[in-house]
């Protein structure tokens, strides 16, 4: 536990780094000491530079490290619930239907609509649709929702979604078409302090449960079975461990649109480093999540500057190559 | 009706993908009784155990541990009473040995120190002491089953619910393994495809057959010439405790 501690706070202290370069750098060119000045509100900073720090990159960084670890605590406890190493946040269909929902909404509903209920929230409500619709095709009374059932009905749901999506920007109008793909690729551009709130709380509420969780986690990876003869309420346990992950992913989903990996990635890079047992690696998988997403989020503003890459694009070139490591030793495990 | 019964299943029926696994089965096993399931595949020998620590539901009849309704057991009294050794397998990656015998003291009121105490017996007896902080998902079959008796052991429930305990075990390990598990002295359900073995350890045992019980008392007297011919399809009896195989009726 004490190599757990110190790899989790050297991670922490990475993760401070990494948000103070991502406040601090940018497309603006200016010295260090206004840079300085308007992160510490100094008198003398720059009245326009105090306003792209503080109301523009510290709320995007703080969104982008939320939305990271969410998604990786949300991994965390799909691949565990499931059994399946390669579970992620979004098995349940909740990218997808967000995704239908929200190109829908921008190249099919009128603008008032999306420009009225904003688009986070119609994809927030495409993810809960889709989750729900994954949990009624799972659901069988008297069973304790097989993982496999529920893996085989999150993918029937997606697929269905994709093929919705696919259909919406093949007949939508070109331009809008462009704004859609944007949106599906992930980006963390605009986001304010009023969009980090609920993430946040979302975030803090559902750390706690599953640190509150963590010996029942624990003896969930051990099989159904098993867990249930250990005394473990394990229908229960995964309904609610379901409800957090669309809580989670949803709520990312609707701050920063899709990210894909982290959910599946980070929870594998914290197990090697920590091992299994959830009291170390849930903390070790919030902050690698939280870490990863915010240098990812950075890289894609400054590589191309003064264009943005979208989020998913750099993650997929980044993530692709240890994703292939962790698969060839997560073989050698089954 | 025996003193003291640790179990008491009566009339039992279980159904599972439209097929009857278990038909009306009764059982009653006294406190401190070792009781052996037999049968062949199919013979609804892992359903009853799995019934028996609420892995799966039931249709008709009535389960009883300790006097208690199987519904009736709160969490940490069942932790306390329950032990099984289960055959099927989780994600167990990222788990060493030691994590996974100590996962299956979660609940019990024991201090840290009382915890390793009984980690590292359990290890011991289990020969792990030198593995304890491999990865189970690498190690051997047998290293594993080890790995889920040892965790039993530290545990010490009084009713132990085992699934085929010699699974994978070298010989040594067979023996020595149920042995302490014998001289424990608490109360043992268990599956057992070596009859011979099974002699060796259950003071009773219960042969099945499609889902019923077909005879219930010592193996001497259960596992005898008739009963290995119908339920077994075997010429053979058990003889001055070892079975005696002549060959399988084809």
């Amino acid at each position: 536990m004490t190599r757990a501690v110190a790899l989790t706070n050297v991670a922490a202290l990475a993760l401070i780094l990494a948000l103070l370069a991502g406040v601090f750098f940018g497309t603006a060119d200016v010295s260090w000491g206004a840079r300085w000045a308007a992160l510490t509100g100094a008198e003398d900073a720059p009245r326009s530079l105090t306003l792209i720090l503080w109301d523009w990159r510290l709320p995007r960084v703080l969104a982008v490290a939320t939305v990271g670890a969410s998604l990786a605590l949300a991994g965390v406890m799909m691949q565990t619930v499931l059994h399946n190493p390669l579970a992620d946040p979004y098995l349940m269909g909740l990218s997808s239907g967000a995704s239908a929902a929200a190109v829908g909404a921008i190249l099919w509903l009128p603008s008032w609509v999306a420009s009225t209920l904003g688009v986070p929230l119609i994809a927030f409500a495409g993810a809960v649709c889709a989750f729900v619709m994954t949990l009624g095709l799972s659901f069988r009374r008297g069973t304790m929702m097989s993982p496999l059932v529920v893996i085989l009905a999150g993918v029937a749901v997606s697929l269905m979604f994709q093929s919705l999506t696919a259909f919406f920007l093949y007949v939508g109008d070109p331009r809008a078409t462009r704004s859609a793909l944007g949106w599906l690729m992930g980006t963390a551009a605009g986001i304010g302090w009023a969009d980090l709130w609920l993430p946040l709380i979302a975030l803090g509420l559902v750390t706690a449960y599953a640190l509150a969780r963590a010996q029942s986690l624990d003896a969930v990876l051990l099989g159904d079975e098993r867990a249930m003869a250990l005394g473990l309420p394990i229908r229960r346990l995964r309904l609610f461990v379901f409800a957090a992950v669309a809580l989670l992913a949803g709520l990312s989903v609707a701050t920063v649109g899709i990210v894909g990996f982290i959910g599946l990635i980070v929870p594998h890079m914290a197990r090697l480093l920590v091992g299994g047992r959830h009291r170390a690696l849930i903390p070790l998988s919030l902050v690698l999540g939280a870490l990863v997403l915010v240098i990812v989020d950075l890289l894609c503003r400054v590589i191309l500057a003064p264009e943005e890459l979208p989020l998913g694009v750099l993650l997929a070139i980044f993530a692709a190559p240890p994703f292939i490591l962790i698969l060839r030793r997560v073989r050698h495990a089954y | 009706m025996p003193i003291d019964p640790m179990i008491e299943i009566a009339n039992l029926s279980v159904t599972l993908g439209g097929r009857s696994r278990v038909k009306d089965f009764s059982l009653t096993v006294p406190r401190g009784r070792f009781h052996g399931l037999l049968g062949p595949n199919g013979a609804g020998k892992t359903t009853v155990l799995r019934t028996l620590y609420r892995a799966r539901g039931f249709d008709a009849g009535t389960i009883a541990i300790g006097g208690r309704s199987l519904q009736d057991w709160r969490r940490a009294d069942w932790t306390r009473t329950v032990g099984a050794l289960v055959q099927e397998g989780g994600n167990l990656q990222g788990l060493s040995i030691r994590d996974v015998v100590e996962i299956g003291l979660m609940d019990l009121p024991l201090s840290p120190a009382q915890k390793a105490a009984r980690i590292d017996a359990a290890l011991g007896l289990a020969g792990l002491t030198d593995l304890a902080d491999s990865e189970v998902a690498l190690v051997s079959g047998g290293e594993r089953q080890k790995t889920h008796i040892a965790q039993i052991l530290a545990r010490d429930p009084e009713l132990y619910i085992l699934d085929e305990p010699a699974n994978h075990l070298d010989l040594c390990y067979q023996i020595m393994l149920l042995d302490e598990i014998k001289r424990r002295g608490k109360t043992v359900i268990a599956t057992f495809h070596d009859l011979t073995l099974a002699a060796r350890y259950c003071e009773t045992v219960t042969l099945m057959r499609e889902g019923e019980a077909v005879a219930s008392g010592p193996p001497a007297q259960v596992l005898s010439r008739d009963n290995m011919r119908d339920v077994f399809r075997i010429h053979g009896a058990l003889r001055d405790g070892v079975m005696r195989i002549e060959g399988a009726i084809p």
